[in-house]
Order: C-alpha cells, then sequence, then structure tokens
C-alpha cells in the first residue's frame, strides 16, 4: 500500500481520451464534472479513495454509472477500467444499467415482514407489474426488494430514491404512484440520460455479491448420488448423520434414483 | 421516535432529540455542545482524555462490545500517522440508533469524533456513512460545516497547533461493509472485502497505517463521560459492562423505537415499560435481543438483565443492542427465511462455508415454504448453519446459525407444518 498523497492522476493533464467520443452528453459531463472529482481525491491520503465518492457523482449526474464513468473514473484514478467496475459490481446502490426515474425500494427485513411487507410488496408488484429489480416498460418505476433500512421502528417501510417513507399500507401505495406519475411527488425524480431496459442488473448478476450457488435450483441434490452441482459442500455434509438420513430418504422417495442406489450412506 | 415518558429512561445521547434542533451548533452549544472538546485541548493531554475513556469501562456500541479505552491503547507508537474511523454503516437487522443519531443529533458525533481523535493523535479522521443514508448525511456535511466555521475542524485547532481534518465517505450498499476492515477496504476504495486477521486495524488499517475504528454510539458517549467523569459512566450498571445504551425496539410492540436505558435493565422493562409492551390480545412468543446475528430468547429469559455478559451467559448477544420483538401471530420460518436471505445476499463470498451455505440455506427455507421440503430438510437447517459457524474471515457467517438453530429448536412444529411429508415415512 503506498503512503502520501498519489492523488495526482498517472495520465497527463491534458489527456482526454473524450473528445474524439461521438457521445457528447458525456464529454460535457466528464469537463463539467472534472474539477469536482479532483476536489474529491484531494480529500484522501490515497486517491484510490475517490473511487465510491466518483461513482456517486457520475451516477448522480447520469442516472446511473454507465460504461463511459467508470472509464472516467479509471482514468481519473490511473487504474484500469476493469479494476473500477469490479469494485463497484460489489455494491448494489451503484445502478450498472439505467433505471426508472423512481427507484421504489421496499425493505423485505425481519421487522418489515413481521409487519406486513409481504402485503406490500405484492401490492407493489401487482401494481406497477414488475418483480424484484425490474424497471416498467414505461421507464418511470423502478423496483427493488431491499434489505434492512434501518427504520424498524417504522415498519414496513422503504425508500424513493433513497429518500425514507414510513409505515407503508396499501392506500399510501396508490397515492404515491399517482403522484410520481403525475409529477407531484414529494421526492425528486432521478436524471434519467437513457431508456431503461426491463432490468439495471448486468446478466451474470445473481442480485448477490457473491456468485454461490448459482444455477443450481435444488438445493436437495448438494451433493447428493446423481448431481454434481453442490459437490463444494459435500464433505462436510458427509460426515454429519441427517445427511446420511437424508440420502436414505431421498432413494425411497424418488424413484429416479432408485436404480442408482448404493445404501445412501457412501 | 416514540415519546420518552418512562421513568427507566435515561437520556443522555437522545436528550433533547424531538424537542430542540440539535442540529444547529447553537442550540448544541447552548446544550453544553462542544465544551469538552475545548476542554480537552486546552486543559488536558491526549493521554488524560484516553485515561478517561478506559476508566469509564465504555464497551463499543457497535455489536462486538470490545472495551474502547483498550482499543485505543493497542495502536503502536511507531510515529506512522494514525487514523480514527467512525462506522455508521448500521445496517444489521433491527437496528435503527445510529440512524436517529446521525438525523438528530450530528454534532454529538462530531464531538465524540474529534475527542477520540485527539485522544489517539489522529489527524484526519473518516466518518463512513452507508449509501442509503443520504438525508443523514446531508445532515451531517452540513453540522461538520458549522463546526469547520466554527474552528473546532481544521488547522491549529484552539491554537494547539494540533490539526484534524474529518472526511465524510458515503457507503454504497452493503452490510458486510459495517464489518471494520471491509469497511476500511470500502474506505480506501475497494470491494467491501474484509480483511484477515491479524493484523488487527489498530496495527495495519487505513492504507496499512494505524487505525481505530469506533460505532457511532460509542463515540457519541465521549462528551458525556468527559462531562461527568469515568465514574459516573463506570458506576452505571453492571460492573463489567456498564453505562447506557440506545437500545431500537421494533417487530411485535405497540410503540417501536430507540430507547436508551441503563445497560442491566431487565428485557421485560424494555418491552413492557419502554416500548409500551405487545398489541392486545397478543401473547409473547420470543425476542431478537441484539440484531439479526443473535439468537432468539424466549419467555424465561424475561427477566434477564440487558447487559453484554448476561444476554452472552443465556446463549445470545447484546450486539448492536436491537431487540425484535415476536408475539404469537410470528411465521418463523418466515422470519428465518428473510434473515437467511439477507445474510445470503450481504455475504461478500470470499469464504466458501459463508457464500455457499448461506444460498443453500436459503434454498432450502424457500423449498420448505413452497411446502416441497422434506422432513430432513429441517434438521438440516440446523446442521448445515453450524457446520458454516467459525469457518469464516468475519462473523457473517457465524451469523445464521444462532437465530435459525434457536427458533428451529424451539418452534420446531412450525417448520414441520410446512412439510408435506408424513414423518414416519423417514426408514432408519
Amino acid at each position: 500500500m503506498a503512503h502520501g498523497p498519489t492523488a495526482t492522476p498517472l495520465a497527463p493533464a491534458d489527456w482526454d481520451p473524450y473528445t474524439t467520443r461521438p457521445d457528447n452528453f458525456f464529454d460535457a459531463l466528464f469537463g463539467q464534472l472534472r474539477p469536482e472529482c479532483q476536489a474529491l481525491i484531494e480529500q484522501y491520503e490515497d486517491s484510490r479513495s475517490a473511487l465510491l465518492p466518483m461513482a456517486h457523482l457520475f451516477q448522480e449526474h447520469e442516472g446511473y454509472l454507465s460504461q463511459n464513468a467508470i472509464v472516467a473514473i479509471a482514468y481519473l484514478l490511473g487504474l484500469a477500467p476493469a479494476v473500477v467496475e469490479s469494485t463497484v459490481s460489489f455494491y448494489t446502490l451503484f445502478y450498472r444499467k439505467p433505471v426508472g426515474r423512481y427507484m421504489l425500494a421496499v425493505c423485505r427485513n425481519l421487522s418489515c415482514i413481521i409487519n406486513g411487507a409481504e402485503e406490500i410488496m405484492a401490492y407493489f408488484r401487482e401494481r406497477l407489474g414488475v418483480g424484484h429489480l425490474e424497471t416498467t416498460p414505461d421507464g418511470l418505476f423502478s423496483y427493488e426488494e431491499a434489505e434492512c433500512l434501518a427504520a424498524c421502528d417504522q415498519a414496513p417501510c422503504m425508500q424513493v430514491n433513497l429518500e425514507f417513507v414510513y409505515k407503508l399500507a396499501k392506500p399510501d401505495v396508490d397515492a404515491m404512484l399517482a403522484a410520481m406519475r403525475d409529477g407531484s411527488f414529494v421526492v425528486a425524480p432521478l436524471v434519467q440520460t437513457a431508456p431503461p431496459e426491463r432490468t439495471w442488473k448486468i446478466a451474470q448478476d445473481t442480485g448477490h455479491k457473491s456468485a454461490g450457488g448459482r444455477d443450481v435450483a435444488d438445493p436437495n441434490n448438494a451433493g447428493g448420488i446423481g448431481d454434481r452441482s453442490g459437490v463444494i459442500m459435500l464433505d462436510r455434509l458427509m460426515a454429519d448423520p441427517a445427511f446420511a438420513e437424508r440420502s436414505r430418504e431421498r432413494i425411497l422417495h424418488e424413484k429416479n434414483l432408485q436404480s442408482a442406489g448404493g445404501d445412501g450412506s457412501h | 421516535m416514540a415519546a420518552i415518558s418512562t421513568s427507566i429512561l435515561t437520556p443522555v445521547l437522545t436528550k433533547g432529540i424531538g424537542e430542540l434542533n440539535l442540529c444547529d451548533i447553537d442550540v448544541y452549544r447552548d446544550q453544553g455542545g462542544y465544551a469538552q472538546l475545548e476542554r480537552a485541548f486546552k486543559e488536558l493531554t491526549p493521554k488524560d482524555v484516553a485515561d478517561i475513556c478506559m476508566g469509564s469501562n465504555l464497551r463499543g456500541r457497535g455489536g462486538a462490545g470490545f472495551p474502547t479505552g483498550r482499543k485505543w491503547s493497542f495502536l503502536p507508537n511507531n510515529g506512522r500517522p494514525r487514523y480514527l474511523v467512525c462506522n455508521c454503516d448500521e445496517a444489521e437487522p433491527g437496528t435503527f440508533k445510529d440512524h436517529l443519531l446521525l438525523e438528530a443529533t450530528p454534532h454529538q458525533i462530531i464531538e465524540g469524533i474529534l475527542i477520540a481523535a485527539y485522544a489517539i493523535g489522529c489527524h484526519h479522521a473518516y466518518m463512513y456513512i452507508r449509501g442509503e443514508f443520504k438525508v443523514g448525511f446531508q445532515i451531517f456535511k452540513a453540522a461538520l460545516e458549522q463546526a469547520r466555521a466554527a474552528g473546532y475542524v481544521g488547522k491549529d485547532l484552539f491554537g494547539t497547533g494540533f490539526d484534524l481534518e474529518v472526511t465524510i465517505h458515503r457507503g454504497a450498499g452493503a452490510y458486510i461493509c459495517g464489518e471494520e476492515t471491509g469497511l476500511l477496504n470500502s474506505l480506501e476504495g475497494k470491494r467491501g472485502e474484509p480483511r484477515l486477521k491479524p493484523p488487527f486495524p489498530a496495527i495495519k488499517g487505513l492504507y496499512g497505517e494505524p487505525t481505530v475504528v469506533n460505532n457511532v454510539e460509542t463515540l457519541a458517549y465521549l462528551p458525556h463521560i468527559m462531562r461527568n467523569g469515568a465514574e459516573w459512566f463506570a458506576n452505571i450498571g453492571p460492573a463489567r459492562s456498564p453505562g447506557f445504551k440506545v437500545v431500537s425496539i421494533s417487530g411485535h410492540v405497540r410503540n417501536p423505537g430507540n430507547y436508551e436505558v441503563a445497560l442491566g435493565t431487565t428485557i421485560r422493562a424494555l418491552i413492557w415499560d419502554c416500548a409500551g409492551g405487545l398489541r392486545e390480545g397478543r401473547t409473547f412468543l420470543g425476542v431478537q435481543p441484539g440484531g439479526g446475528s443473535s439468537a432468539c430468547l424466549f419467555e424465561e429469559h424475561l427477566d434477564l438483565p440487558y447487559d453484554f455478559d448476561s444476554v452472552a451467559k443465556a446463549g445470545s448477544m447484546l450486539g448492536s443492542g436491537a431487540m425484535v420483538v415476536f408475539d404469537d401471530t410470528t411465521d418463523f420460518v418466515k422470519a428465518a427465511h428473510s434473515l437467511i436471505r439477507f445474510y445470503a445476499h450481504e455475504s461478500c463470498g470470499q469464504c466458501t462455508p459463508c457464500r455457499e451455505g448461506g444460498q443453500w440455506l436459503e434454498k432450502t427455507l424457500v423449498r420448505i415454504l413452497d411446502g416441497r421440503g422434506l422432513q430432513s430438510d429441517v434438521d438440516m437447517l440446523v446442521s448445515a448453519s453450524h457446520q458454516m459457524t467459525g469457518l469464516n474471515l468475519c462473523a457473517l457467517g457465524d451469523s445464521l446459525e444462532p437465530f435459525l438453530a434457536s427458533v428451529v429448536q424451539r418452534f420446531e412444529s412450525q417448520f414441520r407444518a410446512y412439510v408435506h411429508e408424513p414423518r414416519q415415512a423417514v426408514a432408519m
């Protein structure tokens, strides 16, 4: 780890990779935000610390974190764009594809769930016609079921563009959506510089921070007979008596496994 | 926040919230704010301040309960720059105390940060605020500007030659950044993946330098401890776990909210005297005493004193001081599912037991909820979560077992009721 200020970008100050790009909007934005980015870099002992603040800044102006912005951040910090991308992909608040004007994040964690959040979520899905991590076709709403928002005394709660809405009830949902549609809602809409797609998650992204258990639908096959997708847990599970019991049970209940046989204790 | 009217409440940090505009530096100063900062700089040495903190026996309010004075004392005297980071990445399910303190009394936090920075000889402190607290970030930023204008932040503070800068850093939606080394990585502009320990942050933290990471509530108590003396704080509540605590109570209670009490107050008093007890006609089934990572406690634990050691002795933990109360309408399968889904979602993915285990547990619970579960799935929830524990870089992977195992054990019938397969079909 380098010590002391490394705030100077590695590329020469007059080098600007965007002047030749057809994306005129981003050229203007890059020029506009560059001094602010420089100020962010100077806040820290190490320039890379400005990565998240700069990502927030670009997203605020573009509505999402575009590939242009990722390249720009990489350029300003003297990093490879892939390094910036690998970092921002860790954080759920960075939208890597365009989102709707209103980001609706309903809390799905414990205190909200036991206070009726499931009904609210079902109602949102019904009214919007989209599911978790999806944007409505008109590009107005993006809907997400979020983790604990730290307002459990106000359950069920949600955030609209990161501003809290407390003690949700179904009539509030209708009133809220209507106000957003006619532009009178109290929270300002997000900037939108590109039309959103069905989801703002990139294709490879499971919605989790990590990639565990991907593409494996059935937990019953976690290292069980005839299944190779869950072998990572196998060694630990096999030592457990409950596992041997479950293997026997599966053989009894799943006809297609009976010929594969064995006593289930392998 | 619910109105504070009960006699067992001891408002220290929460004093004046809801009545005064404590975001205004003048109002805060009228209440005695920043006087202790001035006293520290003008009359006390850094060692004096550190001794006061050590003497108060203040334990960290973020979750682990580590004595703050001892944490500071681990910093090596190697002449390297030192950093202080205030952890406001509050995302533990059920916790909402830092949210309140951030939005209602930002100056108290700033004063705490400045006093702590003086005590440990730090010239650049960082405030890490979770990304979702956008409004709190704006409030804190405005307060910090006021403090800077008043000469509490910047160069040559109080004419002592001591420079101190405070930088606010916004997170971007990752629970794991509340873990101190994950937070440091995030602050360095990296993925918020926890680091292997040791070395602990006190030896090698931010930018590889000695670093102290303290919770918002911990730091906010410092001005009060300075004002009233270390003994005042140390003599409240149990000797090994003294002082006050802002307890976030939510779930099935009449008046959910933040309640500040002396540690050692019983759980019963917190639920019934502070939060107004359960709703009409409901009976108590359980309470999670310390956030999503703590094991559920039940009726027999209601008279337990609410402090770090007593709750730990009962097999759970005080954690961040977040109580979620469950009445007889609770579906514990759904409750467990929402927490397990949370940990599966928030796993950073570095350690296999946590990355894979969380997602398998989530899938197993989904299958049980869908009515496709097997009887042995219920047992597997306990055994698999147990096998995840103790095998990870940080505590996230260990956080799935306590609640899940405690409620499966206690409310096994609720889990079995979702399983349609007859139980006797298991041939042994």
